[in-house]
């Protein structure tokens, strides 16, 4: 079973912002006890009082830990999606393979507010650009062929010019050259994983996600509904992980067994407060009970986050 | 001992700034897609007490012929927030400044990510200015085309407002003509309040707009004369709102080629030089003078006459003076500016490199200079361990990091 563990570093309501050794600390706990992912988010309706930004924290993350894998949330409100494939597909050069993307499909209201948007965005028009930004993103990443960088210094030829490829995008909400500026990403493509999906949006998951975090009500017929949508859509249902979005104390150890055992899900992703005690609770009380149960790997296979997934390549091409 | 010492920034070019780096036998040629190059580059400045080091941008590919950006290793590389959000916990004093552009950013996100930077590094952040003069990073962000000079600086002052407003807690009920913002910045302030702000435009909007909001410019001079009058200009437009000329520390950019003897030097140089293909050259040099057709007209000939360009203005006016002053054919100009993109290039021995920075730095054409190896890691290793040494002698160069902060390193007032 998979299990991740996410952080929203924005929600310390009434103490300060967790330091960054104090977040590298936690990461590589959850390094050590086998966890396949961290998802950092830095976005509440209130204010923050964390001193990092999501995206930045991941690169020094990426630099302090070894084998987990790093997801960060990014909006889509908040970025162009020419930067935001770009700082993705770098951090996962950064960290040799092991970078996610949480992107949502449901609006936080105070973003638009501080992106100039005073008059706000509907609800159905932030999905349609989200869907458009995702697919732009996808795009972008692929815009290297493997084999592209020949480094050959004596010919006098850095890459193969017909192994890079122009994404020529126009849309409805943007338009987009490309290509990326950024070399192909050791995984082929940083992992995506989707959340905040409402009824409208699960074709299109179920068609380009890597990961979907869902809560935890209704699981069994939310997960049989999107993988049946993800064959549907051409995929292995293997290739897309659902995951359960749980709080700590939400749901004892014991019950997890039976979740997968009726297979209701891939595993789980537990959602911790940015509270030290929440994150020592979890690592010393739940994941031996989990590693007891031989639920939680203690070791890992493969060094890259979409093999720890057994992801596949990924997504519609 | 000089009471007043030269600052010094590492400018970070993947493979280095030599066109043709990438060939050179000893160059890290995957440069682009390793970050423990970076590592090693970073900690190698920070040995030698460098203030800071330096990342350029370009949200786009900087060639428009893909065949002559393949010859090229400029197509790839690190977005460079998250490369020196990466090297911020990895060093441990030097400042770690990147380029973002006004015109493809939302001030709100670019406040937000460079108060990360400065938090993660102890408050060694910088943020360096640029409205972006390239058509394919205009391609990437839906525009139809690149937006007029004055337009995009005008967004860029309105940028820079919201943006430093921000990080001094006053941003916030912003409403005008390209940006509305609501709330404060939800990011605590970092040791030094505020990352420092660095700019490089040297046309009047530009210098205009660094007298208004910079700490550090950046500028590019191949003469003595060119550099003062740069200064001068520059500092002449501090008065006008309300500072003084300490307040903005100016740094040439510097390609040194350093060697045991002169001539050592100069066959570095000139084993570089013979690894520029033609059209690489002249490709170059088009971009430079923002025109597109420069292939049509004999290699071996003078430049033509130019249209004002709606691109680098002050960049086309330096090569274009380069090329009138010293005669120079299309093929030995390409050659010329392929080599250090313009800026100024000293070859020879550690005291000559010396001497030649001690020169602009007394007289009144420099506060310090953004160090430009020829290639990585050579050339820095050699500026390291062989000019950085003779300037401490003179008294020119800190030997040891005064402050924690960029700010301190650079003996910058902190803002209100």
């Amino acid at each position: 079973m998979h299990l991740a563990v996410s952080l929203n570093i924005a929600s310390a309501t009434g103490q300060a912002g967790l330091t960054f050794a104090e977040i590298a600390g936690f990461a590589r706990k959850a390094e050590a006890a086998g966890i396949d992912m961290v998802v950092i988010s830095d976005t509440t309706e209130e204010r923050s009082s964390s001193p990092f930004e999501a995206t930045t924290l991941l690169a020094a993350l990426a630099t302090v830990t070894e084998r987990i894998g790093l997801v960060a949330s990014a909006s889509t409100l908040a970025h162009q999606p020419y930067n935001l494939a770009r700082r993705f597909a770098s951090l996962d050069i950064i960290s040799q393979g092991r970078i996610g993307w949480n992107a949502t499909l449901r609006q936080n209201s105070r973003e638009a507010a501080n992106f100039s948007r005073p008059e706000s965005i509907t609800d159905e028009d932030f999905r349609r650009r989200a869907q458009e930004f995702i697919g732009i993103v996808q795009g972008l990443w692929r815009g290297w062929d493997a084999d592209a960088l020949l480094f050959d210094k004596a010919g006098g030829r850095f890459h193969d010019p017909v192994k890079m490829h122009f994404l020529d995008h126009k849309g409805v909400f943007f338009s987009v050259r490309g290509p990326l500026n950024v070399a192909r990403s050791p995984q082929d493509t940083p992992v995506l994983v989707m959340s905040g999906l409402g009824e409208s949006d699960l074709d299109f998951g179920a068609k380009v996600a890597d990961v979907v975090l869902f809560e935890a009500e209704g699981a069994k017929a939310a997960y049989d509904d999107l993988k049946r949508r993800a064959v549907a859509a051409g995929r292995e249902p293997e290739t897309m992980k659902v995951l359960m979005t749980v709080g700590v104390d939400e749901l004892a150890a014991g019950g997890m067994e039976a979740w997968l055992d009726g297979k209701s899900c891939d595993g789980f992703n537990f959602a911790l407060p940015a509270d030290l005690s929440a994150l020592d609770d979890f690592t010393g009380r739940i994941l031996p009970e989990l590693r007891r149960r031989s639920l939680a790997r203690s070791v890992y296979a493969g060094a890259k986050l979409r093999d720890r997934l057994e992801l596949g390549a990924g997504g519609a091409k | 001992m000089s009471a007043r010492q030269m600052k010094l920034g590492l400018f970070l070019w993947a493979t280095g700034h030599h066109i043709a780096a990438w060939r050179h036998p000893d160059s890290h040629v995957t440069a682009g897609i390793d970050i423990d190059h970076y590592i090693e580059l970073a900690r190698t400045a920070e040995a030698a007490k460098f203030d800071m080091v330096f990342c350029e941008d370009a949200a786009g590919l900087r060639e428009a012929d893909i065949n002559i950006a393949s010859q090229t290793s400029r197509s790839i590389g690190f977005e460079p927030i998250s490369l020196l959000s990466a090297l911020a916990v990895q060093t441990e004093r030097i400042g770690l400044v990147s380029t973002a552009s006004t015109s493809y950013n939302e001030p709100y996100g670019l406040a937000r990510a460079f108060a990360s930077l400065d938090n993660l590094s102890g408050g060694r952040a910088g943020w360096n200015l640029v409205t972006s003069a390239n058509p394919s990073e205009a391609a990437n962000f839906g525009a139809t085309g690149l937006r007029p000079h004055a337009d995009r600086y005008e967004r860029a002052r309105e940028f820079a407002t919201v943006v430093t407003g921000l990080w001094r807690r006053s941003g916030a009920g912003h409403d005008g003509q390209s940006f509305s913002v609501r709330d404060p910045l939800d990011i605590p302030p970092s040791p030094q309040a505020a990352p420092v702000m660095v700019q490089a435009g040297a046309s009047d909007d530009g210098k205009d707009l660094a007298a208004r909001t910079a700490d550090v410019v950046f500028s590019a001079a191949q003469t003595l004369e060119e550099a003062k009058a740069f200064y001068d200009d520059l500092k002449g437009r501090l008065a006008a709102y309300g500072r003084q000329p300490d307040d903005v520390k100016i740094m040439p950019g510097v390609a040194p080629i350093v060697a045991a003897t002169k001539a050592g030097a100069q066959a570095k140089y000139d084993a570089l030089q013979e690894l520029i293909p033609d059209d690489v050259g002249v490709a170059l040099l088009s971009s430079y003078l923002s025109i597109s057709d420069l292939w049509r007209y004999p290699i071996d000939g003078p430049l033509p006459e130019l249209p004002e360009s709606q691109g680098m203005k002050s960049r086309q006016a330096l090569v274009i003076e380069q090329a009138r002053r010293d005669g120079l054919s299309i093929r030995e100009l390409a050659r010329y500016f392929a080599g250090a993109r313009g800026h100024w290039r000293v070859v020879g021995t550690a005291a000559q490199i010396a001497d030649a920075l001690q020169e602009r730095f007394e007289g009144g054409a420099a506060d310090g200079f953004n160090v430009m190896p020829s290639w990585f890691p050579g050339e820095l290793d050699a500026f390291a361990t062989m000019v950085v040494p003779e300037l401490q002698r003179r008294g020119l160069f800190r030997k040891d990091y005064e402050g924690r902060t960029l700010r301190e390193q650079l003996g910058l007032k902190r803002p209100m």
